[in-house]
């Protein structure tokens, strides 16, 4: 029985780190730009479903070689959002930018709609027993799901504290007028943060679609779970997110020993309530800021 | 042209016309014959049509000749509306053949119930149709009777305890009632039961909560990619265990999906003897007039659907809907189709017999008891 608890444990963290991974890019355009990025959600898909695109005919390439082109070309569609859609706005009111982001995700779903249809895809990976550890069962795609949530963050961590890059971000993720009245380029920090949110995404929506399937509401669901973790580290906190998106995957994951599986969902609906109500500045209690 | 030729052309092809199409019956058929169920559409068309070119060779009905006006419905539900409103509104018709998919077939039966047009399906086997109304009726198996199956191959397999997992929606949920209310009733006892979401990727929480029980047995009641799913997470999970899995499972794509891990799943089918001399008949005459071509899926309904349709009419000796109803009622029982027996209970449905079918070396083959 106590093998069962731990195994919801472990499909929690494997199921967090992928949250985490979607809820970090997602603190960080709005630390930056301090609006909430609702396409977020499709740059997931696309990745996926790029993904998808060079593992199948014509290109055929092995799903570990595909993911480069793949995540390539999510990075340069994050790029472009910002380039066509929300630079031009910069400027003026923030619930044009929002309003902006929502449109742009319904045009970006319908669009994989358009090319790859409504229904589920499967990357066709044969299916493997998983390792088991004293009765414990891991995939190896889960395995890598936490893997590349701990190498991403890593690399995270030491761009902050030890790049000057990391530095001008920080900056202007604390007063964006002041970085660039200081001499801090706006544009490096513009494509780092697009870069950085776009590559965490895709990769997230890869290891997602590898370890289960995908279909076109796949970001939509996933960015849920991302707001949750948001909300819970605080806005723009980024260590907030992490850790946001670790507590709303164990969370969900265990509340299954206690209701059925079908509303396993509603955790995350219900964290967003309660801590809108509660403590809207999220658990840390730190309010804006890439810390 | 003066007004007179004019008037003379029109009273000529009026004539002309009642002259070609006296002595006929009409019956409707809303078919899939463009869109994604095409591919189903031509076959059942071509059963049809060869079911009603032997009633007119044996003498039509009561001398009349027996046509069948197909509309296409696109495959969608909406096609389905359009092209019933047109046979209802525009031809006439009192008959009219219903759609393959449930879906469209729930979408037309309340303009037939409400405008008293005899609908008959011949592929739809949602639990919900049987309570469309008086006048739809279907020679397709309900579903519902599908849930007896599952529970008698549960019991005749030795299995007495199972756990219960079914998808989330009308037909699944009637279909686990009438499993459980079967299997109750013949000493078994569910350990577990849980209904999973339709559409998701990811059920690995489900599949815990049954592995929990560590059962020897689990009856999912579910669809094609729903059920790969759970069949490979499971697998990944270490669950072993014996699959119980009804006809809506029984698909090669659902081996594709989940490869070998549909491997040894035992699950049910509605089934008719191809022994049988009608069967045989159907086989003959199909072969016949389309040499070479297989004889389609669901082909064999679509003929006892018109050749049933054919005794009734010839029975009520009109079209008018609610003597065809009553004939219709009258004439099935204890009728012979080639697939089985087709006598109409009061609610429009048949009776049916259910095979079993497994999955072996990456193949859907009959299930067979072994000694």
């Amino acid at each position: 029985m106590s093998a069962y608890y731990l195994q919801l444990v472990v499909n929690g963290i494997v199921a967090g780190s992928v949250y985490a991974m979607f809820a970090v890019g997602l603190t960080m355009v709005y630390g930056v730009f301090k609006f909430i990025n609702f396409s977020h959600g499709e740059l997931i898909t696309w990745g996926a479903y790029l993904g998808l695109m060079f593992s199948s005919p014509p290109f055929s390439l092995p799903i570990y070689l595909a993911a480069v082109p793949a995540l390539g070309i999510t990075v340069l569609l994050g790029l472009a959002q910002d380039w066509f859609i929300y630079r031009p706005l910069r400027q003026s009111n923030p619930v044009a930018l929002l309003i902006a982001s929502i449109g742009l995700s319904y045009f970006m779903r319908n669009a994989i709609r358009l090319i790859w249809g409504s229904d589920f895809q499967t990357f066709n990976l044969p299916a493997a027993r998983g390792m088991s550890f004293g009765g414990i069962y891991i995939t190896p795609v889960q395995v890598m799901m936490v893997s590349a949530a701990v190498v991403f963050l890593t690399i995270l961590y030491l761009l902050f504290t030890r790049t000057i890059l990391g530095k001008s971000l920080r900056a202007a993720s604390d007063n964006m007028e002041l970085a660039d009245i200081m001499g801090i380029s706006m544009t490096r920090v513009t494509i780092t943060v697009w870069v950085l949110a776009s590559l965490f995404a895709a990769t997230g929506g890869i290891l997602l679609a590898m370890d289960t399937n995908m279909d076109p509401m796949m970001g939509m669901a996933s960015l849920i779970k991302a707001f949750a973790a948001v909300l819970i580290g605080g806005a723009g906190n980024v260590w907030g997110a992490l850790l946001g998106g670790m507590f709303i995957g164990v969370a969900e994951n265990l509340s299954v020993a206690v209701i059925s599986p079908g509303y396993k969902d509603f955790i995350s609906f219900a964290l967003i309530f309660i801590l809108l109500l509660v403590r809207p500045t999220g658990i840390f209690g730190i309010r804006g800021g890439v810390r | 042209m003066g007004k007179f030729t004019a008037g003379f052309i029109c009273a000529l092809s009026v004539f002309w016309a009642g002259a070609v199409f006296a002595g006929t019956v009409s019956v409707g058929a809303v078919t899939p014959l463009t869109g994604k169920l095409a591919v189903y559409g031509e076959g059942f068309q071509q059963a049809m049509l060869l079911a009603a070119e032997e009633i007119n060779a044996s003498g039509g009905i009561n001398g009349d000749t027996l046509e069948i006006v197909f509309e296409d419905n696109n495959s969608t539900s909406k096609g389905s509306v359009s092209a019933i409103r047109k046979l209802i509104t525009i031809d006439k018709l009192t008959l009219v053949f219903g759609p393959a998919a449930s879906s469209n077939f729930l979408a037309i039966c309340p303009i037939a119930q409400k405008n008293k047009t005899i609908l008959i399906g011949a592929e739809s086997a949602a639990a919900e149709i049987t309570k469309c109304g008086s006048y739809v009726f279907r020679v397709f198996p309900s579903d519902l009777l599908q849930g007896t199956g599952v529970s008698e191959l549960a019991s005749s397999l030795g299995y007495k305890e199972v756990v219960l997992t079914y998808v989330n929606n009308d037909w699944g949920v009637g279909l686990a009632e009438v499993f459980k209310r079967q299997f109750l009733a013949s000493g078994g006892k569910i350990i577990d039961e849980l209904a999973h979401a339709e559409g998701k990727t990811d059920y690995r929480s489900e599949i815990l909560r049954i592995k929990r029980h560590n059962p020897k047995v689990v009856v999912n009641l579910t669809y094609i990619k729903e059920g790969a799913t759970i069949l490979k997470q499971a697998y990944e999970t270490g669950l072993n265990t014996q699959w119980l899995m009804g006809s809506a499972s029984k698909s090669p794509k659902l081996v594709a999906l989940a490869g070998k891990t549909a491997e040894g799943i035992i699950g049910t089918y509605p089934t008719f003897s191809q022994e049988s001399p009608e069967y045989q008949a159907f086989k003959t005459a199909w072969e016949k007039k389309y040499s070479g071509k297989k004889t389609p899926i669901f082909g064999e309904y679509n003929y006892d659907m018109v050749k049933l349709t054919a005794l009734a009419l010839r029975d009520a000796g009109s079209v008018d809907a609610d003597t065809v109803r009553e004939s219709l009622l009258k004439v099935s029982q204890g009728y012979m189709g080639t697939t089985g027996d087709k006598s109409f209970d009061e609610n429009g449905d048949v009776g049916a017999t259910y095979g079993r079918w497994t999955v072996k070396d990456g193949a859907i083959i009959d299930y067979q008891v072994e000694k």
